[in-house]
């Protein structure tokens, strides 16, 4: 039993609330509580994910292959920092190659504050691609 | 905390496996006149570019510290690489 249902039963029992309206606050608390998890769902638990993983299998011309690869989220944000130390000129050029390749993105305009937080949220996130011979999947654990 | 010790795991075709463990710091002893001429030309490159010095060894050190955890690990048909950082 939880704390506020025991708290709404003790103000039942003190009469400071009549039945109907014992009833209908842990009527109120059972809508706000989320549905526990279906048994054998795919639910992991919810704490500070540590890896990124990137799983992959695909099959290419008959040669089953698999690839599964697990790097620390630490190791990304120390390559955040690592993306702050590249010169001016060196962004430049890569501005360049990147429009010419027809990804007119402009670096300089990207703040390693961003990308910080751009790695605080990849936990949330979740990457599945399924076709008949590639499967891709891309999670934080 | 820096890398321990790196293992490498390969599966030639033929089925026989090769496994190599690397202790890391041991290894960095005997290599230390190159780290030591590796950390000289990553100053003056730092120096050439006008990037904190001690911003670049900072940045390094975080990488070296962030990388225990690290697998990497392919197989394609009967190959396969493991590569793993402790």
């Amino acid at each position: 039993m939880n704390e506020q249902r025991k708290e709404i039963l003790q103000m039942l029992a003190e009469g400071k609330v009549t039945a109907e309206e014992a009833e209908q606050l842990i009527a109120a608390l059972e809508r706000d509580q989320p549905a526990p998890a279906a048994p054998g769902s795919d639910v992991r638990p919810k704490g500070k994910p540590k890896y990124l993983r990137v799983m992959v299998d695909a099959t290419d011309e008959g040669v089953a292959s698999r690839v599964n690869i697990r790097v620390p989220l630490q190791l990304l944000r120390a390559g955040v920092r690592l993306a702050a130390l590249i010169p001016a000129q060196a962004l430049g050029e890569a501005n360049a190659e990147l429009s010419r390749s027809g990804v007119p993105v402009d670096l300089t305009q990207l703040k390693p504050e961003q990308l910080e937080a751009l790695v605080e949220h990849l936990d949330d996130m979740t990457v599945e691609v399924d076709q008949p011979d590639t499967k891709v999947r891309i999670f934080c654990e | 905390m820096m890398p321990q010790l790196v293992t490498v795991k390969m599966m030639r075709p033929n089925g026989r496996p090769i496994r190599i463990w690397v202790p890391v710091l041991p290894v960095l002893l005997v290599l230390s006149p190159l780290v030591v001429l590796a950390a000289v030309v990553a100053a003056v490159a730092c120096l050439v570019y006008r990037i904190s010095l001690l911003r670049a060894f900072g940045t390094g050190w975080r990488i070296m510290s962030a990388l225990p955890g690290t697998r990497v690990d392919v197989e394609h048909g009967r190959a396969a690489v493991l590569v793993s950082i402790r």
